[in-house]
């Protein structure tokens, strides 16, 4: 792990941070507006690779739980992590690593733009939704000690505003990634 | 202090950088102008290592470049061109002591020197400020003294002052003056090369002038302006 | 832009018991909760933490930002309880959850953040006698995440104000990829510059 790698890690996990504290967006036909952290998780993974990606969000988590509000609303601290919510946050080191291993596979490895755009959602899909609700709603089922399905229930009208995002991280890593080529060399 | 320059070709796949320089540097006042993309960076950060040359090599006082570049990174500081991006720690004070660290010393002996250094350049007051709070110039300002601490046997400035304002150029222009050490300034910023002792003229990879500053810079201005 | 931690500098009890401790007690205390059912008992521990986060001294302001969000979940989370399982269930399940998290809360109001790293540092040691992780490079990747997160906020302003400039309305997705160029420039930049002082 060269300082480049050290470097690209912790300003990513700043820039989540600044993507988590920027307004929360509001989208059409979405009851609530979305905040852009997951936007941050999900680009960590697809332009850092999956092991600096998911170094960058558990470097953004611990920042979190020391005690930084550097959570959406200016929230922070343990209280988040041991909440109903507190797994879709685990789920996001995970998710954005997943995310990274696929955006490498397919998005780089596409013989034209429509296949590598097309990669790199499918990457931030699975690894920014899939992934993160995979650990987020078993951990709500066991904190509200609903079934699983219900709790899947619960967070299903999340769904929609985590593809658009997922869309909109996907179309910024390939953007940026022609300019300035950087997953191309991840350790 | 001294430099050599042995037919050194820095070369990269598109283009060639540096077309066999050969070089002696021993004075305490050193300048380097030339066009964008001449090649002064790329000249000045074979100083320490940060470019091994392609072909060639570099000495400092003895030490080659591509053999020992920890020992020349002591040997050499590096002051860059953006002053925010080269304080990495939150509280200024914290940025000096991470820069000792590679020399293992004491904590007391650390702290003294962070005080010393800070003093020097009259920003003693920023100590303990959130780096993001400083103006460029204490930026720079602060960027000196973290290479200062090291004890360096010579300090290269990149373009220091290019992304200053006036005042902040003035502060940056007369901590250089006073510096009890070797330096050698990268500038587009002419006036701040005015009284030194030697003056390197960079043009498309080669040294196109090398002479004391008053005719070096009248060819500059006749031949790149 | 600052990021000031949630830590209230205060002495109460709370205060003076090590952070290692406290989280020790934290995690034991979530495992014990989601065993417990009766909703006596999970009252009584959120009563004990809604104590022990007043005798932290948390301001109204600052406690009621930690808690807005929550209670919005709160709210649908106590709405599908009764739809799923009726009302009888809900009490428990709302009262475990701000048991949980009023001690949590608790524990990040009167624990330094600098204490927990500490307690971090000791917890991966293993890791680092392992060739695993290197210490030196965690905190400086923290140091450095702190540093930049004003300067990057700062950017994304500059950026915002641009556009507005240009009479460009607020699209924020706009901004998003000169903010994410202008990091990948700076990595490079500071990259260069650490290594230049090592």
């Amino acid at each position: 792990m060269k300082t480049r790698d050290t470097v690209l890690i912790a300003l990513f996990a700043a820039l989540i941070v600044v993507l988590s504290l920027m307004p929360p967006i509001p989208l059409p036909a979405i009851p609530v507006p979305v905040t852009l952290q997951t936007l941050g998780t999900m680009l960590a993974g697809a332009m850092l690779g999956p092991l600096r990606g998911g170094l960058a969000c558990l470097l953004y988590l611990l920042l979190a739980a020391i005690g930084l509000p550097v959570l959406p609303g200016g929230r922070g601290g343990l209280g988040v992590f041991f909440g109903p919510t507190g797994g879709f946050l685990a789920g996001m080191a995970l998710g954005a690593c997943v995310t990274g291993w696929l955006a490498r596979r397919a998005a780089l490895g596409a013989r034209n733009a429509g296949l590598a755009v097309a990669g790199y959602v499918a990457a931030c899909v699975v690894g920014g939704i899939v992934v993160v609700y995979a650990v987020g709603i078993p951990w709500l089922a066991v904190v509200t000690q609903m079934e699983w399905s219900k709790a899947a229930l619960a967070v299903a009208a999340f769904v929609p505003g985590d593809l658009v995002k997922a869309v909109v991280a996907a179309w910024v890593a390939w953007r940026v990634e022609r300019v300035w080529p950087v997953l191309r060399e991840s350790p | 202090m001294l430099i050599e320059f042995d037919q050194v070709v820095v070369a990269t796949p598109h283009s060639q950088a540096l077309k066999g320089v050969s070089l002696t540097l021993s004075q305490r006042r050193i300048g380097v102008v030339g066009p964008n993309g001449a090649g002064k960076s790329t000249l000045v950060k074979l100083l320490n290592g940060l470019v091994l040359p392609t072909a060639g090599r570099v000495l400092v006082d003895g030490l080659d470049t591509r053999r020992d570049p920890k020992a020349v990174r002591r040997r050499v500081g590096f002051v860059f061109q953006n002053p925010e991006n080269q304080i990495v720690y939150p509280i200024v004070r914290e940025d000096l002591v991470f820069g000792l660290k590679p020399l293992g010393l004491e904590a007391a002996e650390c702290a003294r020197r962070v005080g010393a250094r800070l003093d020097e350049l009259g920003v003693a007051h920023l100590a303990d400020r959130a780096s993001h709070t400083l103006s460029g110039g204490e930026c720079q300002l602060v960027a000196l003294a973290s290479v200062l601490v090291m004890e360096p046997a010579l300090v290269v400035f990149d373009e220091p002052t290019t992304q200053l304002d006036l005042r902040n150029r003035n502060r940056v222009a007369r901590a250089i003056a006073a510096l009890d050490r070797p330096a050698l300034v990268v500038s587009h910023d002419l006036e701040l090369l005015h009284d030194f002792d030697r003056v390197l003229v960079v043009a498309d990879g080669c040294i196109a002038a090398d002479d004391a500053p008053g005719p070096a810079l009248r060819w500059y201005r006749e031949h790149c302006a | 832009m600052m990021i000031e931690p949630l830590y209230i500098n205060r002495a109460s009890p709370l205060h003076r018991l090590p952070a290692a401790l406290k989280l020790a007690l934290l995690v034991a205390a979530g495992a014990g909760l989601v065993a417990v059912h009766d909703a006596r008992w999970l009252g009584l521990a959120a009563a004990l933490a809604a104590l022990l986060v007043w005798s932290t001294g948390v301001g109204a302001a600052a406690l009621w930002r930690q808690l807005r969000g929550l209670l919005w979940v709160l709210a649908a989370i106590g709405v599908f309880t009764v739809a799923f399982q009726g009302w009888q269930a809900a009490p428990a399940v709302l009262l475990r959850i701000a048991a949980l998290v009023g001690l949590a809360l608790a524990v990040t109001l009167s624990t330094r953040s600098s204490d927990l790293i500490a307690v971090c540092e000791r917890a991966l040691r293993p890791l680092q006698r392992l060739g695993l992780l290197d210490a030196g490079k965690v905190a400086l990747a923290l140091a450095l995440a702190l540093r930049f997160v004003p300067e990057i906020w700062r950017h994304y302003q500059e950026i915002r104000e641009a556009q507005a400039a240009r009479g460009l309305a607020r699209h924020p997705l706009a901004l998003i990829v000169p903010l994410v160029v202008r990091t990948l420039k700076r990595a490079e930049q500071v990259a260069q510059a650490i290594d230049a002082r090592s």
